[in-house]
Formats: C-alpha cells, sequence, structure tokens
C-alpha cells in the first residue's frame, strides 16, 4: 500500500479505522513494527473492537493518513491479536520510555513516535522528545503553537533519528542513544540537515535561526535546493546574508541561484562586495557543468618564488580557502602554468622556485564541460581537484572531488524529497 | 551474618525512611498536632495508632518499588500510565507542593519571629542554606545533614515528659478510641491523617530510595529503615498533642498557629519548652522547605524524563537544579510580600493534596501488584487485603476532608 507523508504516532491512536463500505472495523490502539533497512517499518495495525483487539496487516490497507485510515478488507477475516512479548509495539514499547545517551545519562522520555512514507512502506524516522510531542500527546498541540506565538517564540521541534538509537530488544526498559547527551546538540552539520529536512520548512527556518552562523552555513549546503531555498526564503535579508557570506563561494552559489531572483539580488548587496563578486561570477554558469560546480577559492602563486616562502604564504591563504591539496602556478596574467600537489611542496628543497618543481602537463575542463565527464576525468586520473579554464588560459576556479561525489551520489538529505 | 555486621548494613541503608517519615511532621502537621492537643486534649491520641499502621503499610510498598525497579514513582507512573495522566498528576502535585513549601517557609518565617529574629533576614538567609545543601552537596552529606536534623525532633519528646501530664489517662486515651460528634473534631482527625500521609512523600521516598542505589537483596534493611522512620514520627506527634493538651486545654486556650502554641507554653511551661517549641518548629519547616521542593523536582523530571538527583550537577541536571531553585526562591518572595494570600495558598494546597491522595495510592498499589514490574516481588494476597483496606479508607477520609474545606461544617 502506498503511504506518503509524514505522522506522528498520536495523531494515529484511537481513530477509526475503516472497511470498503466505511463500516468501523476498530479504533486504532497499537502499531506493530518490524525490523527494516535502514528504519524498522509498520507491519500490522492493532486495532480495538468492543473490548476485543484485531491484528489489522500492513498489506490489508487502502489509506493511511491522520485524516483517515480504510482497510481493503471486511471485519469477518479480521484476525485476532494477543499481546506478545516478542512484538514491537510503538505504544506499549517506545512510548513513554526513558532515552539514555552512549554514557547512561538520561536524556528525556520519547513523547511521540513519527513515521515516514518509504517506498511502500511506513517506516519509523525519529522520536519526539519536545514539549511539542507532550502537548500532541495531551490534543493540545495548536493550542500550544498559539501560546507560543504570543510571546513571538516558535514551538521547537525535538526529534531524535532513529539513526542515533541502539537497536531494540524486546522487554526494553529504557532506550539507548548511540551518541553521548551532549552530541545531541551538537550534532555533525550534515546530520542536522537530514533532521531538518523531515520538519517543515518554516519549521526548519526556526530551527536555523538556532544555529550559530558557521554551523548553520554547513548544515545549509548539505540540504536538497528546494528546502535550502525555502529556508533562506523564510529568513530575513541580514541573517541569510551572514549565512551565505559564510558559505564557500560554490555552495553559495547554488543556494541563490535557486532563489528568486529579487531575493538572491537583496542578499548579494548584503554581502562584502569580494565575497559577491565570487559568488556572482559562478552564477553565471550552468548548474551541471564544470562551471557550476567550480569554485574560486583556491591558491595560486608566481612561478618564481621559492619554495620556502610558498610554504609560508600557503600557511598563512590555506585557512580561508576550502580546498587546498593543489598548489597553483599562474603568470602574471592568471593563465594557468602548473601544479604542484601539497605533497610535492612539502617533500621539496626550500631553496628551489614553484617553476622547477610544477607539473606542466595538466589536466582542466572548461566551464562548459558537463558535470559528468567532469566526474569521468577525475575518476580517471586520480585527482582531488581540477581547475578550470577558459578558452584563453585563464584560471576560473576548481571543482573539487566532494562537489562531484555530491552530485553523483546526493547525501540522503539532499536526495530524499519531502513527500506532503 | 555477626549482628554488628547486621547493624553496619543497616546503618547503611538507613536514611530516606527515617527522613521522609520525620518530615512528615512539618509546619503544618506541627499545627494540626498542636491545635488537636489544645482544644480536644487527650481526645485524639487513639488516631495516631491506625495512622501509624497506615503508613507504614504505604511507605513499605514504596520503599519495596524503589528497591527492586530502581525507579522513581512517577517514573513507573509515566512508563506505565502514559502522558496524560503523568501530565495531570503532575501540574497539580506542583501546585499543591508549592503550597506546601510556603507553608514551611512561613513556620520558619514565624518561628524566627518569636525568637526574636526579623523574618526579612532570617527567611532569605534560611533559603540561601537550603538551596546551597542540595545545589552544592552530594546525596551522602544531604543526608547526614537531614539525619541529624531529625534528631532534633526529640527536643518535642523532652517537652512531653516536662508537661508532667496525668500518664494514666494519656496511656487510656491511647488507647480506647473515642469520637465526639462534632464538626472540628472530626475534621481534625481527618487532618491529623491527611498531614501524615500526603502524596509528596510517597515519591520522595521512592526517588531517594533509588537514589541511593538499594537493591532487593538490602531491601530488608530499608524496610526496617521505614518502620523505624514512621514510628518515630507518630511518637514525635504523640509528645506534641500531649504537651499541649497538658498545658494549654486546661485553660481553654484556643491556638491556630503552631507558632502560637510556643508563645503560649512561656508562661506556663517556663522558657524551656517555649525554645524547644520554637526552635523544633524552625527545624522542621527548614526541613520541610528542603524537602518538599526537592521531591517536586524529583518527580516532575522522572516524568519527563530528565536527569536528577542532588548528587549531580547544574551542567548534569540543569531541570531537576531549576525546578528547585525555583521553588524556593517564588516561596521567599510570596513570604516576603506583605499581605500575600498565605492562607488561600495553603488551603489550596492540602486540598489538591487531599484529592491527589487516593489517585496517588491507587497507582501505586496497582504498580506494587504489577508483575511485569516487581517479578516474585508483588504484595502476596494477605498484603492486598490490607493494603486496600487502607487505601480504601483513606481515600473516603480524604474526600470528606476535601469536602469539609470546601464547605465548612456549621464551623
Amino acid at each position: 500500500m502506498p503511504f506518503f507523508g509524514e505522522l506522528f504516532v498520536s495523531d494515529l491512536l484511537k481513530k477509526p479505522v475503516l472497511d470498503p463500505k466505511g463500516e468501523e472495523l476498530g479504533k486504532v490502539r497499537d502499531i506493530v513494527m518490524i525490523k527494516g533497512e535502514p528504519f524498522p517499518k509498520v507491519s500490522a495495525l492493532i486495532i480495538e473492537k468492543k473490548k476485543k483487539l484485531f491484528n489489522l496487516p500492513w498489506n490489508d490497507l487502502n489509506i493511511f493518513n491522520k485524516r483517515i485510515i480504510s482497510a481493503q478488507i471486511y471485519s469477518d477475516v479480521l484476525r485476532h491479536y494477543d499481546y506478545s512479548e516478542t512484538d514491537l509495539l510503538i505504544v506499549r514499547d517506545i512510548f513513554d520510555k526513558q532515552i539514555v545517551d552512549a554514557n547512561g545519562a538520561k536524556v528525556v522520555r520519547v513523547n511521540d513516535v513519527k513515521l515516514e512514507g518509504f517506498d511502500s512502506a511506513a517506516i519509523l524516522v525519529a522520536v519526539d522528545v519536545g514539549m511539542r510531542g507532550i502537548m500532541r500527546r495531551l490534543g493540545v498541540e495548536r493550542g500550544g503553537e498559539d501560546m507560543m506565538r504570543l510571546f513571538k517564540k516558535h514551538l521547537p521541534y525535538n526529534l531524535i533519528s532513529w539513526n542515533y538509537i541502539q537497536p531494540l530488544e524486546p522487554k526494553l526498559t529504557k532506550i539507548s542513544l548511540t551518541v553521548p547527551r551532549q552530541m545531541v546538540s551538537e550534532l555533525h552539520p550534515a546530520d542536522l540537515a537530514e533532521i531538518i529536512s523531515q520538519v517543515s520548512h518554516k519549521e526548519g527556518a526556526s530551527f536555523f535561526k538556532g544555529l550559530d552562523v558557521e554551523t548553520a552555513a554547513e548544515a545549509l549546503s548539505e540540504l536538497q535546493p528546494d528546502v535550502q531555498a525555502a529556508i533562506i526564503t523564510g529568513m530575513d535579508t541580514d541573517s541569510a546574508a551572514d549565512i551565505i557570506e559564510e558559505m564557500p563561494p560554490d555552495e553559495a552559489a547554488d543556494v541563490l541561484s535557486d532563489l528568486p531572483v529579487d531575493k538572491a539580488k537583496e542578499i548579494l548587496e548584503h554581502i562584502e562586495k569580494d565575497e559577491a563578486e565570487d559568488i556572482q561570477e559562478l552564477l553565471s554558469h550552468e548548474e551541471d557543468t564544470a562551471g557550476g560546480l567550480m569554485t574560486n577559492q583556491f591558491i595560486a602563486y608566481r612561478p618564481e618564488i621559492l619554495v620556502k616562502d610558498a610554504i609560508e604564504k600557503f600557511r598563512r591563504d590555506a585557512e580561508e580557502v576550502e580546498a587546498v591539496y593543489y598548489l597553483y602556478v599562474t603568470d602574471t596574467d592568471e593563465k594557468i602554468m602548473g601544479v604542484i600537489s601539497l605533497r610535492d611542496l612539502l617533500l621539496a628543497p626550500l631553496d628551489v622556485r614553484l617553476s622547477d618543481i610544477m607539473k606542466t602537463k595538466l589536466k582542466i575542463v572548461s566551464p562548459e564541460t558537463d558535470e559528468i565527464e567532469v566526474a569521468e576525468i577525475v575518476s580517471k586520473y586520480n585527482l582531488v581537484a581540477i581547475p578550470v579554464v577558459d578558452s584563453e588560459g585563464y584560471m576560473l576556479g576548481i571543482v573539487t572531488i566532494d562537489d562531484i561525489v555530491d552530485r553523483i551520489l546526493p547525501p540522503l538529505a539532499k536526495r530524499k524529497r519531502r513527500k506532503v | 551474618m555477626s549482628i554488628w555486621r547486621r547493624i553496619a548494613i543497616f546503618l547503611s541503608i538507613m536514611g530516606p525512611g527515617i527522613i521522609t517519615a520525620n518530615i512528615d511532621n512539618d509546619a503544618s502537621g506541627i499545627t494540626t498536632y498542636s491545635v488537636a492537643g489544645a482544644r480536644f486534649e487527650y481526645a485524639l491520641l487513639w488516631t495516631l495508632i491506625p495512622t501509624t499502621v497506615a503508613l507504614i503499610v504505604i511507605q513499605e510498598m514504596v520503599a519495596r518499588m524503589a528497591a527492586v525497579t530502581g525507579k522513581g514513582l512517577s517514573d513507573l507512573i509515566r512508563e506505565n500510565y502514559g502522558v496524560r495522566s503523568t501530565f495531570y498528576m503532575m501540574t497539580v502535585l506542583f501546585i499543591a507542593n508549592f503550597g506546601t513549601t510556603v507553608a514551611d517557609f512561613a513556620g520558619w518565617a514565624a518561628s524566627m519571629e518569636i525568637l526574636g529574629f526579623s523574618k526579612y533576614f532570617m527567611v532569605p538567609l534560611g533559603a540561601l542554606f537550603i538551596w546551597f545543601l542540595v545545589v552544592k552537596g552530594s546525596y551522602r552529606f544531604v543526608e547526614r545533614i537531614l539525619l541529624i536534623a531529625c534528631l532534633l525532633y526529640f527536643g518535642y519528646v523532652f517537652s512531653g515528659f516536662m508537661a508532667k501530664p496525668q500518664w494514666s489517662r494519656v496511656v487510656y486515651s491511647t488507647f480506647v478510641p473515642q469520637i465526639q460528634w462534632n464538626a472540628e473534631f472530626i475534621m481534625l482527625s481527618i487532618a491529623i491523617i491527611g498531614t501524615t500521609i500526603t502524596p509528596w512523600m510517597q515519591f520522595y521516598l521512592q526517588s531517594s530510595i533509588a537514589e541511593k542505589g538499594i537493591t532487593k537483596e538490602e531491601y530488608k534493611a530499608s524496610r526496617l529503615d521505614v518502620f523505624i522512620g514512621c514510628s518515630i514520627t507518630d511518637i514525635v506527634s504523640f509528645f506534641i498533642i500531649v504537651t499541649c493538651a497538658t498545658t494549654l486545654f486546661p485553660l481553654g486556650m484556643r491556638i491556630n498557629e503552631a507558632s502560637e502554641a510556643a508563645l503560649a507554653l512561656k508562661p506556663l511551661a517556663g522558657n524551656y519548652a517555649f525554645l524547644i517549641f520554637a526552635v523544633c518548629l524552625a527545624n522542621a519547616s527548614l526541613l520541610g522547605a528542603i524537602i518538599v521542593p526537592l521531591a517536586t523536582s524529583y518527580y516532575i523530571c522522572e516524568a519527563l524524563g530528565w536527569e536528577r538527583g542532588v548528587n549531580k550537577t547544574f551542567r548534569d541536571a540543569p531541570q531537576f537544579m531549576w525546578i528547585y531553585t525555583f521553588m524556593i526562591v517564588i516561596a521567599v518572595i510570596v513570604i516576603l510580600i506583605p499581605d500575600a494570600p498565605l492562607v488561600f495558598l495553603m488551603v489550596l494546597s492540602s486540598v489538591l493534596n487531599g484529592m491527589l491522595l487516593p489517585f496517588v495510592l491507587i497507582y501505586a498499589l496497582s504498580l506494587v501488584n504489577n508483575k511485569k514490574i516487581m517479578g516474585e516481588y508483588v504484595n502476596p494476597k494477605f498484603y492486598n487485603v490490607i493494603s486496600w483496606g487502607t487505601i480504601g479508607a483513606i481515600t473516603a477520609l480524604a474526600v470528606f476532608f476535601v469536602i469539609t474545606i470546601l464547605i465548612p461544617l456549621g464551623a
């Protein structure tokens, strides 16, 4: 049965389940989960009618959302259900359990459980541990939100992704996280992005406001384009500009290119001039070409510089630059002459010139090169980055391997489209 | 096992039961006993025996749950009865306990005033002291301080002897029940039970035994702890009633406050009796002001699943420490504001406590009988008869108590 969207288990409980004729089969009492990859999935609903419990398999369901739950079968084929210790039940085994972190510290309790559609199954993606979950259980989520609005605050979503939860065993009395408590609030930006992609856009934006600029910038670049755009649009220009400015120019350009032109312009005006120019230049390329993928932050020195001076300079310059595995050698016109790997630079005698050690047989791509072709070249020659050079030999930027990997194998948060 | 070894084990386990039961005689408890003695002489003494039995029955079950599960009472309620009942229970308990905290600070303020100290100085000072004790102290340290403070209750025993009661009449009234059919008598006898068996102490006792890490194997010692504690608390109540009955009743003095009792004792029984009553009231109030907010922080954090415990720091258990701090600070402010509606708060608190008690006890009893939680440690059959009987009686009295407060009986 196809299931699209996301919902919280507490929204389902006590909802009537209807048969094809619209007669009530029973009310939802609990949900049976079975192991699945990567997340546990719903295998049956347990419904109650006239104090008796029945098992309604997932595959016999027809419609499954928070307003309507209906089955393809009639009450005469329903099987009785008896509670069994070996089943994993959401209400009985997961709700209200203590969550302890990897160090055994009590973090919080499970207030609610979030399901999401994945292929044709409903999977358990996260547990709700916040006030919102409690209010939802009490049936006053809406009211709580309205009240917080009075104080100009937003009721936050506190979800813990099922990724961080250790496999459940039967008869459990507590649920363990795989990470220490501090880490739940200091998640890797990529993990944050995953959580953000699971909440609605408006909430994502408010979630972002709570992050420091650096983390926000990193997390934003991990998101899928429409989520990025929605979040940035939902923020005021100043804070959006702060975050964009923090991002590497190529990623900033990616985000801006998905925004409405007016909004993008507005944000660019709030960004420091140099940075804005870099981004603008990148914006002029097609997204799926080398020009669209490249960043214009790279390290390039003159050929006559001595190795020891280059290393000295490098130590200062590398801090600002994302990809530092190659040092490019350019002439006074910024035309590319050669490349030196970081390894070669460090192993070279200190008093020779860069022109003595640079490799001149360069692999380069033009800004119009298709991204797949770029990937093939990088893969073939085992490069970490490849320079993008225009027809006259001017070096425009570099495409780094992580950008290519992202294109070919988008991270989960970017790949998964929100289904609502 | 040698007798010394047994004693050593008991000494390491004891604490929670004795402390919980003693703090039961907090400001409002002492007030009730003083008023009862002054108004009806020895007539209410017999109520202490059934009260003690009921207290022991209930505390024993709670202590057993703590030792077997290692969890607090609200932990278990939340895990077995869900958010809704837990949430409403916690909200009502919070308000009720806040009232109790205020009552305890009021008792502290009153005892300081009659001893000649300004409450504007002593209330913040007392608050600061108990705040430091819990926030900066370890469980062992806090427990030791509390145990020592519990010794001070014996002052009441001395004052009882100093009052030179007619022991034959005292003994007779203790063992031969008598009932006077008037509203005040009935209300006071219910109040004695109501002030002795409170919802918060069930939560506190279970949490503190769980925090102490007492196991099933050590449970026997813990049971003795509870037994001794409950006995001591009612022996203390007994002597409070005896003192006030012997000295104040013959003169027909009506008192409404524990501090009034202390003042009234001064010309009658001399300075020592006055000092004992004043200092013991101060001690009991301060103890109550530590434990009640502490119990509140415990069960709220348990219900919501946050880290808690006296052993933890602000960093490890921020919510726990903040709830404790918040309750103390607000209670102090309420006490120091002139014309704050103290009486209303305290009446509200006892009504809420009375309404909650049956629920708490019924939850506790059904949890202790749950095989999945308690395993072989569920109540034996005969014990269930006793405990259901106790809880039934208390429930009836609690309902009656709430009704009499809401609709005063001709008084």
